[in-house]
C-alpha cells in the first residue's frame, strides 16, 4: 500500500521513498508465506528429519545411541514387515478393481439406468461412514455365525471364515475398503462425465455400437485422465486409510496375514515399546508414499499438459 | 483485506492449538509443578472407579493435605503410545497406572524401584511379582487379574451332570463336553482367538494342569524347557480341542473380547477360560446367567504329576516416574491408591478382584469366593512370563495350529527362539 501510494505520485523528490517503497513490495510477498511456510517447516518438515534421524538410533538399552542401518536391518529381517510389504504389492495389484467398480457404476448412472438418481445417493452414502463403524458393521456381517454365511448356507455352499482365514482375510477387508470409499471416486467420475462429449456417444449410437463398444471405444478413452486421477488417489487411500479398518476387523491377523505398513508402526511402537524401530518403518513407508506421490505429480502434470 | 487477515489468524492460531492437543504431553497434563502430582491411567474416566478415587484422594490428603493431586484418563487403546512419548521426552506424569508383566517390565528404566516406601504393603497385597523385574518391585498391585475356568451349572444340570462336581481328570472333562453337547446343544469352551488372545488364556489355564510343580515354577522363574514333552503337550492339546469339535466355529475370527464371552453368557458353550478383573468375569457373566449358575473349577487334570492351580499375577497397579521432583510424595500416593478401604470400593463398584486379601467377599457369589479361595494355593500364569514379543508371535502360531499350516513342534521351536531372543 505504501509503494502504491508512492506509485501514484512519481517524481524526483520521492525517488528514494519508492526504492525504499520497491523493497518492502520486495519483501511482502514473504512475510506474507512466511506463516505458512513457518507452520509447514516447524510442524511438517523438522519432525520428519527429527523422526527419520531417530530411525537411526537404538530402543530400549541402546536408547538415544546411534545404530546405523541396525532398524532397517531388523526390519527387512522382520517376515511381519516382509508381509506388510507384500500386501502393499496386493493392494497395487487389486487397485484395477477398485477403480473399475467406481467406473463402471459411475458409466450405469451416466447411461440413466432406471433408477439412477437413487443408486448416485446409495453409492455415496458409505463414504461419510468413519472406518470404525464400517468394520464393526462388516465385523457382525462377516462372522463365522452371521448373516452372510446364513446366506451362504441357505443356498449350499459351506460357510467361509472370511475373517479368520488367513487366505480370505484380506480380500475381505480390501473388499470393505473399497465398498467405504469407492463413493468418492464415482463422484469423479461422474465429474469427468460431464465434460464427455456427449455428441461422441450419440455417434457412436447411429453407428449402432454395443454397450460394451461404446465403454470401450468411446467412454474409456474419453475419460483416460480422470481415470489416472482415480487411480492415483485411490492408491493414496489404500496405503494410508485402512489402519482403522484393520484395527477393528482383523487387528492385522489371522496369522498376520492382513499387516499393512502402517499397522506395523503402531504395534512396534504402541505394543513393543521400539519407537526407534517404528521410526525407521515410517521412513520406509514415507518413501513408498513418496514414490506413489511423485508418480502421482507426474500423472497430473501429463494430464494438464494434455489438457 | 482486514478480514482475510483476521481469518489467516484464526486459521494460524487453529493450527497451534490443533498441533498442542495432539502432542502427548499437552501442558497442564504433565510435568510437576509444586505440589501437585499427575496421575495417568484409562480408568478414572468411569464412573465405576469414583467412590475408588474418592477414598484414595482423602487418604492421601490426610498425610499431604498441600499437594494436590490430579488423575487425566488417557483412552486405553492409545496408553502406552502417549506413555512411550511422555517416556522418549523425560517427562510426564508422576504416577502412572501399569498393566502387569510385559507392559511394565519392558518400562522399568522410567520408574523408580517402590521396595523400601511400599514394604509395609508387602503382606496385605497379593500380585506383586506381576510388578517386579529382576528382584526390584516398581508397583503396587490394585487388582488382580487371573484366569478361572468358569462353568454353567445350568448347561451341567440339563445334561444330568453334578453341577456341584465338575471333573477332575481330562479324560472325564471331554466326556462331560460329550454330553452337554448331545443334550443342550451347547460347546464345551467358548473361546476367541482372533487377537490371539485364545492361546494365551489356554496356556495359562491348562498349562497348570499339564506342568508338573517344578517344571512350572522354573517356567515362572525364566529357566523355560521348550524342548519339553508337556510343553508340547499344551500346544497339541490347543489343536486337539480345536479339531475334536469342543470350541464354537471360528475361532480365529472370533474376538475374546467380547464375542467369545458372549457365547458363553447366553449359554452357546458351557465352559470359558475368563478373567478375574474389569471384563470377561463373574460380575459380567452374573448379569447374564443367574449368579449361582456361575461355577469357577480347577482346570482337570492332564499330567498326573502336576497340580492344578488358579493361575494370577497382579493385574493393575501404580507405578512412580523416574522424573517426579519427590519419589516419596508421589510414593505415598501409591500407598493411599492401594490402601484397604479404596480397594474395598473397587472391588465392590468396578467388578475386580482387589489385591487387598483382606477384604470380605463373601457377599459375591460362589464364583468369586471360589476365586478368592484359589489366591493362597495360586501361581502367576504362565502367558504372563512371557515376553510380548514372545506373545505376540505365540498368538500368530496359535492361529497356525488352529488352521493346519503349523505343527505343534515347529511352534514350540519358534516360541523357543523367540524367548530365548527377549
Amino acid at each position: 500500500m505504501v509503494a502504491g501510494a508512492a506509485g501514484r505520485r512519481p517524481g524526483r523528490p520521492f525517488s528514494r521513498r519508492t526504492r525504499r517503497g520497491s523493497r518492502v513490495e520486495r519483501l511482502a510477498p514473504f512475510v506474507l508465506v512466511a506463516p505458512a511456510v513457518l507452520i509447514i517447516v516447524v510442524l511438517r518438515l523438522w519432525p520428519l528429519v527429527l523422526g527419520v534421524n531417530f530411525s537411526f538410533t537404538g530402543d530400549g538399552d541402546r536408547n538415544g545411541t546411534s545404530v546405523g542401518l541396525d532398524n532397517y536391518v531388523t526390519l527387512f529381517g522382520d517376515p511381519l514387515f516382509r508381509t506388510a510389504l507384500g500386501n502393499v504389492g496386493l493392494l497395487v495389484l487389486l487397485l484395477p478393481v477398485a477403480v473399475a467398480i467406481p467406473g463402471l457404476l459411475a458409466t450405469l448412472i451416466y447411461l440413466r439406468v432406471p433408477g439412477h438418481r437413487v443408486y448416485r445417493g446409495v453409492y455415496f452414502f458409505p463414504a461419510v461412514l468413519s472406518p470404525v463403524i464400517v468394520g464393526a458393521i462388516f465385523n457382525l456381517l462377516l462372522a463365522y455365525d452371521g448373516p452372510l454365511n446364513a446366506v451362504l448356507g441357505g443356498v449350499g455352499l459351506g460357510p467361509v471364515d472370511w475373517l479368520g482365514d488367513p487366505d480370505v482375510a484380506i480380500f475381505a477387508v480390501v473388499g470393505v475398503h473399497v465398498w467405504a470409499t469407492f463413493g468418492m471416486a464415482l463422484v469423479v467420475f461422474l465429474a469427468g462425465f460431464a465434460a464427455l462429449d456427449p455428441s461422441l456417444l450419440d455417434a457412436a449410437k447411429v453407428d449402432g455400437a454395443s454397450l460394451p463398444q461404446t465403454v470401450w471405444h468411446v467412454i474409456i478413452p474419453g475419460l483416460s485422465r480422470t481415470i489416472q486421477f482415480v487411480f492415483v488417489t485411490t492408491m493414496i487411500g489404500m496405503l494410508t486409510s485402512m489402519f482403522g479398518l484393520l484395527f477393528v476387523m482383523t487387528s492385522g491377523g489371522p496369522e498376520a496375514s492382513t499387516y499393512l505398513p502402517e499397522y506395523y508402526i503402531w504395534v512396534q511402537q504402541g505394543q513393543f515399546n521400539q519407537p526407534a524401530l517404528a521410526s525407521a518403518a515410517s521412513t520406509a513407508l514415507f518413501l513408498i508414499m513418496l514414490v506413489v506421490g511423485l508418480a502421482q505429480i507426474a500423472v497430473l502434470r501429463r494430464a494438464g499438459r494434455e489438457g | 483485506m482486514k478480514q482475510r487477515a483476521l481469518w489467516s489468524a484464526a486459521l494460524v492460531l487453529g493450527l497451534a492449538l490443533a498441533s498442542g492437543c495432539g502432542s502427548a504431553t499437552a501442558p497442564g497434563s504433565s510435568g510437576s509443578s509444586g505440589d501437585k502430582l499427575v496421575v495417568w491411567d484409562w480408568k478414572s474416566g468411569d464412573a465405576n472407579v469414583a467412590a475408588y478415587l474418592d477414598k484414595a484422594k482423602a487418604d492421601f490428603a490426610k498425610s499431604h493435605p498441600d499437594t494436590e493431586v490430579e488423575f487425566v484418563a488417557q483412552p486405553f487403546d492409545q496408553y502406552y503410545t502417549l506413555l512411550g512419548a511422555a517416556i522418549q521426552s523425560g517427562k510426564g506424569p508422576d504416577v502412572m497406572l501399569f498393566n502387569g508383566g510385559g507392559q511394565l517390565r519392558d518400562r522399568v528404566d522410567a520408574l523408580v524401584p517402590l521396595d523400601e516406601y511400599v514394604a509395609q504393603d508387602k503382606q496385605r497385597l497379593a500380585g506383586w511379582e506381576a510388578f517386579t523385574r529382576d528382584g526390584k518391585t516398581y508397583a503396587s498391585p490394585v487388582t488382580l487379574q487371573g484366569h478361572p475356568l468358569y462353568y454353567n451349572k445350568a448347561l451341567y444340570e440339563q445334561a444330568g451332570l453334578d453341577p456341584e462336581a465338575p471333573a477332575k481328570t481330562w479324560d472325564d472333562f471331554v466326556e462331560n463336553c460329550g454330553a452337554i453337547t448331545g443334550k443342550t446343544g451347547a460347546k464345551c469352551f467358548g473361546v476367541g482367538n482372533k487377537e490371539g488372545i485364545g492361546i494365551q488364556f489356554f496356556l495359562s489355564s491348562v498349562g497348570s494342569a499339564v506342568l508338573a510343580p517344578q517344571e512350572y515354577d522354573d517356567w515362572i522363574a525364566g529357566k523355560r524347557n521348550w524342548a519339553s514333552p508337556d510343553v508340547k503337550r499344551i500346544f497339541e492339546l490347543w489343536k486337539q480341542v480345536n479339531d475334536a469339535g469342543l470350541n464354537n466355529d471360528g475361532v480365529n475370527s472370533t474376538a475374546m473380547f467380547n464375542d467369545a464371552f458372549a457365547v458363553f453368557q447366553s449359554g452357546k458353550a458351557a465352559h470359558i477360560i475368563g478373567l478375574m478383573s474389569d471384563i470377561g468375569h463373574w460380575k459380567d457373566f452374573a448379569e447374564f446367567l443367574d449368579p449361582d449358575d456361575v461355577g469357577v473349577m480347577a482346570a482337570p487334570v492332564v499330567n498326573p504329576a502336576a497340580t492344578p492351580s488358579l493361575p494370577y499375577d497382579g493385574g493393575i497397579g501404580y507405578a512412580v516416574a523416574k522424573w517426579t521432583k519427590d519419589p516419596k510424595v508421589a510414593a505415598d500416593l501409591v500407598r493411599s491408591l492401594t490402601s484397604s478401604e479404596a480397594l474395598k470400593a473397587f472391588y465392590a463398584d468396578a467388578g475386580a478382584i482387589a489385591s487387598d486379601t483382606t477384604i470380605d467377599v463373601s457377599a459375591g457369589g460362589p464364583a468369586v469366593t471360589t476365586i478368592t479361595a484359589g489366591i493362597k494355593t495360586g501361581k502367576p500364569a504362565l502367558h504372563v512370563a512371557l515376553s510380548s514379543k514372545t506373545v505376540d508371535l505365540m498368538g500368530r502360531l496359535s492361529q497356525q495350529l488352529l488352521s493346519g499350516s503349523i505343527t505343534a513342534d515347529e511352534a514350540v521351536a519358534q516360541l523357543a527362539a523367540s524367548d530365548k531372543a527377549s
